[in-house]
Parts: structure tokens; sequence; C-alpha cells
């Protein structure tokens, strides 16, 4: 498949502080995924797949271990390259859409693309097209509060691809819909995939969604996992 | 991302809380309010008094005498003149071109006869006896005799004369005359009733002594003033222009008689000196060249270092009140945070850098810190001009000239501006921590 980044992680361990000491998120993970792949990541509370998750979309600087996305090696990045990555590489997809109450659907896409510096009437622009990619061309004035749990998720989607990222993480993005949205949301981020090229990974519970990635990739707490798409 | 970006999204932030900005807003407005009030009390009441001291006219004033100056009395305020010494026009050139002095404005002076009835009926139909006068004795034939000073009057402000009622004579007006609250006291008035003589005529002679008769040469001339007037001494004052004409005729006399005038082609003049640090040496330049000065000066700069200290303490009042007012800020900007923690981390997962969410906050601290200061500055100087017609209506029911409560447009700016400042350092904390939050908030339930 054209577009999308490869994946490739390495022995990477993740910890926390807590207040017992120091908690073992991640042990020892090893991942590969295929540029252009579709991955769904599984795996009991606790077991670090929202923080594998963090880590190969640079919330978090990685602790240990290697990993590679595409051509950007996580390991030597932090602070404004982290930021720089998140912005020009990845697009994210929420559980809560973490949208901006205060900004309608529009402004919420183009709130990705103004981080990034492109001009107003370009960025309005590209908003729109977003939009109406995922079906809301006519709420692009709305307000997330006037918009279902389903147009909100579909809003979200639309803004973590405002800068043309390569992959696109989702983090239980069906977990607050019903289940005919969640459907229309988990259509929409497949299809957008291929559209896009992207590569796409979502974490989730749900059994039904994850068996619809031709990859799956399971993580048990505390265990360490070598896995593979 | 754009100021403009950040603006914009800041002012959401702000709009999203209606109810707590508005909060934050008020106090800050509330502090800057006090602020301003005070500092507008303060100056106007510094202008007022040292106004008082300086008889209307500059701070900087210094009066010059026809009279060689007395060794003795050089460095005080009220000098004691020395013996008399004309005062002409190649003297006041001389004082022109020293340094220290940034105009000169001559005086000239006269005796003349005010033809007064008994009882004189006054504009608003009342009347009053001329017996009634305190300190002075009617002469023949109804005749008050009083010093008419000239000045140009196209420079009154820069003379020692305040205008309790009515105006100032026109420039080069021969037949208009202001007099002063002395003469409202021949008439048994005081200087609340100043409004009263406005309008009336005055038949006003230049008298002169010929080998056998006096004769006196007369203009009716209307009273269009009443003033405090320290330029010289007089009762009547008018333009410069109405004055030469009767004095030439007075000096004319064959012998002195009874209106002996000096001989100086001048009676004084009032000189400014570039500032008031410069008053010692104009007055000193002045001395050099030969004539006795007085000046307020040492009394304006004591009562100004008084003042000074006032004002500071006011000030230091209002910024205690608007550094409280921060303080409700850092409160409300730390809630913020609080609040927001998802969002800060969904800015940051979408790639805000951290100093993105630093600029925000502070733009949002500005916003709500501009905005009370504005408002509060605006509300200072209403309150400061409330509390200014307050104190008119009793300065004016005691005859005194009123206030005008002023607050320079620089120390307004500053004060919005400073307002905006503060609440950006208020914001620092809030700000910083709202950088320093991990972009991992976005996924954290």
């Amino acid at each position: 498949m054209d577009g999308g980044v490869a994946i490739a992680v390495r022995g990477l361990h993740h910890r926390y502080p807590a207040p017992e000491g120091v908690l073992e998120v991640l042990s020892a993970v090893d991942l590969d995924v295929d540029a252009g792949g579709y991955v769904a990541v599984t795996g009991p509370s606790g077991a670090g797949k929202s923080t594998l998750l963090s880590v190969l979309g640079g919330l978090e600087a990685l602790q240990e271990g290697e990993a590679t996305v595409g051509e950007v090696d996580l390991a030597g990045l932090a602070g404004d390259d982290l930021a720089a990555y998140r912005r020009t590489t990845v697009g994210f997809v929420f559980q809560h859409f973490g949208l901006l109450e205060t900004l309608t659907a529009a402004e919420n896409v183009e709130l990705a693309a103004t981080l990034a510096g492109v001009r107003p009437a370009a960025r309005r622009a590209r908003a729109a097209e977003l939009l109406d990619a995922v079906g809301l061309a006519d709420r692009a004035r709305h307000a997330p509060l006037q918009l279902s749990g389903g147009e909100r998720q579909r809003v979200a989607i639309a803004r973590s691809l405002a800068n043309g990222p390569r992959l696109l993480l989702a983090d239980e993005p069906t977990g607050n819909l019903d289940e005919g949205s969640a459907t229309t949301v988990i259509e929409l981020l497949e299809r957008l995939r291929v559209e896009r090229g992207c590569t796409l990974l979502v974490v989730t519970h749900n059994r039904a969604l994850a068996s619809r990635a031709p990859h799956r990739v399971a993580l048990a707490a505390g265990e360490p996992g070598a896995v593979a798409s | 991302m754009t100021w403009r970006d950040v603006i914009g999204l800041a002012a959401r932030g702000v709009a999203r809380r209606p109810g707590r900005a508005t909060l934050t807003v008020l106090s800050v407005a509330l502090a800057a309010a006090l602020f301003s009030a005070l500092l507008t009390i303060s100056r106007t009441a510094q202008v007022r008094v040292l106004d008082q001291l300086a008889d209307g006219g500059p701070l900087a004033g210094i009066e010059v005498s026809p009279a060689a100056p007395d060794p003795t009395q050089v460095d005080q305020d009220e000098a004691r003149p020395g013996v008399p010494r004309d005062l002409d026009q190649q003297a006041l050139r001389q004082i022109a071109a020293l340094p220290d002095v940034r105009t000169v404005i001559p005086l000239v002076g006269t005796r003349v006869a005010v033809a007064v009835p008994e009882t004189i009926r006054l504009q608003d139909g009342t009347t009053v006896t001329t017996e009634g006068g305190q300190g002075r004795r009617r002469a023949a034939q109804g005749l008050l005799f009083e010093d008419l000073v000239g000045a140009d009057i196209r420079r009154a402000s820069d003379l020692p004369v305040s205008v309790l009622a009515g105006r100032l004579p026109r420039p080069g007006s021969t037949t208009e005359v202001a007099v002063s609250t002395a003469w409202l006291a021949r008439l048994g008035l005081d200087r609340t009733q100043a409004e009263r003589v406005l309008g009336l005529e005055l038949d006003v002679g230049a008298p002169r002594v010929f080998a056998d008769s006096i004769r006196s040469r007369w203009v009716r001339m209307t009273v269009v003033g009443v003033v405090a007037q320290q330029a010289a001494g007089g009762a009547l004052l008018a333009p410069i222009e109405a004055v030469r004409p009767a004095r030439a005729w007075t000096l004319a006399s064959v012998s002195d008689g009874p209106f002996r005038l000096p001989g100086s082609p001048y009676s004084g003049a009032f000189v400014v000196a570039r500032s008031l640090d410069r008053v010692a040496e104009a007055r000193n330049g002045i001395a050099d060249i030969g004539y006795s000065t007085s000046a307020p000066e040492n009394l304006i700069a004591s009562v100004q270092r008084y003042l000074r200290v006032v004002e500071i303490v006011l000030a230091g009042i209002g910024l205690i009140a608007l550094a409280i007012a921060t303080l409700g800020i850092t409160n409300a900007l730390l809630a913020a945070v609080r609040e927001r923690r998802r969002e800060i981390g969904v800015l940051k997962a979408i790639g805000a850098r951290d100093r993105d969410v630093l600029r925000l906050f502070l733009v949002e601290a500005g916003v709500l810190g501009a905005v009370g200061g504005l408002v509060g500055t605006v509300f200072g100087m209403g309150l400061a001009s409330l509390v200014g017609v307050v104190v008119n209506g009793y300065l004016r029911s005691q005859g005194l000239v009123g206030v005008r409560p002023e607050l320079p447009l620089t120390v307004a700016v500053a004060g919005v501006l400073g307002a905006g400042v503060l609440a950006v350092l208020a914001g620092a904390i809030p700000a910083r921590r709202a950088a320093r939050l991990p972009a991992r908030e976005a996924v954290e339930a």
C-alpha cells in the first residue's frame, strides 16, 4: 500500500512513578507494523495500550528501547522536536473526542492546521474539505455541544487529518458511542486510511471492532510482549 | 501559531467561563478604578494647591519690581525691594535674553479716578452703597482713586491671575476692565458675590494736573470679570493698550501734585522661568541686571515635595489594590488550568509546543488585566470627575476658583497597560504550569 509509515519497536520499556515505587507499564515490547497497515491493539486495563499509543504518537518521550516511525527515530526526540513530530506525522483520535467546546466544528479542524502555521485561507479550505470528507459539511458552524457523539468523533477524525498525517492513532475511538455511531466512525477511519494513505493503530476493548483489523496486537498487563503485525 | 491566532483562542478561553471572567475583570477594574481615581484626585489637588500658591500663574513665575535688589533679600521668596529704579524696555530685553527665562510680560500701572455714585444699581437689579465699603474713604464728588494695572491679556495664562467670575477683558479692548476682590470690598461685597458686579459700567478717568486745574480723560469701562491677581498691586486690571494712554496723560502733569507716578516706564514685569528648578538662576540673573524680584519658589518646592509624598502613598495604595486583584487572576487561571488539563493535552497532541500553551495563558491573563484596567481607569476617572463636581460646588460656594479633575493621558495609558502587565505577571505561574503539563494528559481518563 502507498503512504503511511512503517513502525518498528524493539525492547520498549516504559515506567511511571507510583506511590508504591516504579510501575513498569510496558516491558520489552517489540512491534512491527507495515507502512499503511491497520492494527488493533487490545488488552486489559493497565496493559499499556494507551501508553504504547502515547509513545508512538510522541505524547511521551521514549524511555528505553528503540522505536522508529517511518524515518523518525523517536529515541532522539524531545520538547519542540516531539511537538513537530506530532504536528506533522501523527493524527490522534481520542475516546473523549478532545474538541474545544468554544470553537465550532470547522474551527476545531482548523486549529490543528493553525498550530502548523497554515495560512487562514488555506486552513479554512482544508477544514471545509475534511468536514465534507467525514460527511459534516453542513455542520461546520456548529459547536461541539450541538453535535451528537458520533458527529463529534467525525469532527475529531477530520481534525486528526488536518496536517496530512501518515500515522493515525485512535484511542478507544468508539468507546463513548452507540453501536450505530461506532460502526459509522470505524468505517470512516478505515475508509480514510485507504484514501489518505495512513497507517492506522486502533486501541480498543471492543472485540468486534478489533476483529475488523487485519492485524491485532494483544498486550497483557505486566508481561513482556513480542508482537508483530 | 501567530499572535492573532493566540489572541483569538485566548478570547474564546476567557469567554468560556463568562461568570468567572466577569468577576476577575471586575476585581481588576475596581482596583484600577481606585488607582486612577486616587491618582486623579491627588494630581488635581496638587495642581490646585500649587495653583493657589502661584496665584493662578505659572509655578516658575517671578515678579520683577522697578527697584534695585536688596543684597540681603536675594534668596527670599518675598524679597524686600531696594531703592527704586526705572524698569525700561532695554532692561526687559536683557531679562528676556537670560538663558533661564522663558518669557517676560511687562506690566504698566497708573492711578485713575473711578466715578462711583453713592448707590450703584447692579445688573441683577439690586443696589449696593459704596458707603458700605471697607477701608477706603470716598473722595469728594463720588470718586474713588484706584491703581489700574495693564498687562498683555493675550499672555494671561502666564500671569498670576485667576478668574473668579466672568472673564478677562478682550486683548486690545479699551472699554473692558476686570476688578479684583479688593475692589468688591469697596462695594461691601465678598468674593462669593463676584457674579453680581459683572456688567457694571464704570467711568474711569486718568487725571492730569495742569497749572491751575486738574482735568481727567474719562472712559466708560464695563466690568467683565472679577479676578484674584498678584501680577502687580492694583484693584483694576485692563489690557495694556487701555492703560498706556491713561498713564501717558497723567505723566504729562505739570507737577507731581496728588497723582505722582513713578517715572519707570513699566511698573513691573512678570517673568516666567523655563522650569521651577531654574527660578533661582533666573532670579540671580535678574538681580545681576539690577532689579529686585520675588517668587514663591521655596514655598512651592517645599509644598511640591510634600504633595509628591502624598501622591506616592496614594499610588502605593492603588498599586496594592491592583496587586490583590491580580492575585485573583492567578487564582482564576490556576482553576482554569486544573479544569483544562485534558484540553491542554489535546492541544499538545495536535502539535502545540510548550511555548504556544504558555503564550495562550499569558494572553488570557493579559486580556483579563487589560480589559479590567481599561474599564477601571475609565470608571476611576468618572469617579474623580464626580468628586470634582462635589468639590467644585463647595469651592464655588466659598468664592474660590474651582478644580478641573484631570488624569494625564500617560498615566491613564500606564494604568491600562500596567494592569495588563501585572495580569501577565500574575498569569506567569499558571501559564508555566499549563505549558509543563504533559501531552499525555490528552489520553488520561
